[in-house]
């Protein structure tokens, strides 16, 4: 079993810069650099050609359209030295050819450093369990503000 | 009746990206309900992407199977060998 994330970590994995309310570009890669240059400018990507090589990179594997409205690019990489969080939401969805053929309407990228071990499934798999809950997708598309959103979070994975 | 299996993953990056999709094909191909957790954990669907990744099953941990239907034992035995596949064995 992975460690949960911890509560306090929402505020350094993804503190208010790290979302984008605005409606994100409706092609999945264009979303994904979207999402990036959240990272990008808040300075947390050393280097963002190969932060988004590597982001492709999964995608080609498989879809990270994971269903019920849910993308969640994610990489590891040197590009980052610590694991950061970015959020977005559409209202129009974004097309992940994800299995259930449900377009993404709310998405995470989660980019995690090489060395980080197991971080990014643990990351990963406490976001998904979270999000399985009809109640935390709904709060996190009504949310008015970026503050909302990462107390939603912050309850939703603690 | 339902049948199950408990399987110790192999791929080196655990239940994720290329196994975990070919997992929950699998799971959505056969006439069986499918379930699935780490042994003492709630079982989650194992048709559902999201649900499989919830469950942060990484190289070397256990799996808890159980399948429902007709096709119970088939779905398993190729559940357990995609589980049971390096990676870079796995057809696309």
């Amino acid at each position: 079993m992975t460690d949960a994330i911890q509560q306090d970590d929402i505020d350094e994995l993804l503190p208010a810069s790290h979302v984008s309310l605005a409606e994100p570009p409706a092609q999945k890669e264009a979303c994904i650099e979207h999402l990036l240059d959240l990272l990008v400018d808040a300075g947390r990507v050393e280097d963002r050609q190969t932060a988004l090589d590597a982001l492709l990179a999964r995608e080609e594997q498989t879809t990270t359209g994971v269903g019920m409205g849910i993308g969640i690019p994610h990489a590891k990489t040197d590009a980052v030295s610590r694991p950061s969080l970015a959020f977005t939401r559409s209202e129009e969805g974004v097309d992940f050819g994800s299995m259930d053929g449900e377009p993404a309407t709310l998405v995470f990228l989660i980019l995690v450093p090489e060395e980080g071990g197991e971080d990014h499934l643990s990351i990963l798999s406490s976001l998904s369990r979270s999000l399985m809950h009809d109640d935390v997708r709904e709060r996190l598309h009504e949310a008015d503000d970026e503050a909302a959103v990462r107390d939603t979070l912050r309850e939703a994975l603690a | 009746m339902s049948v199950e299996r408990t399987v110790t993953i192999v791929p080196e990056a655990g239940l994720h990206a290329r196994p975990a999709a070919a997992f929950v094909e699998a799971v959505n191909d056969y006439e069986a309900e499918v379930t699935a957790g780490q042994p003492g954990d709630d079982l989650v669907q194992a048709g559902s992407m999201i649900a499989v990744t919830s469950l942060g099953v990484g190289e070397g941990d256990e799996l808890r199977l159980v399948a429902d239907g007709p096709d119970a034992e088939a779905v398993l035995d190729e559940l357990e060998d995609i589980l049971t596949t390096p990676e870079e064995e796995l057809s696309a």
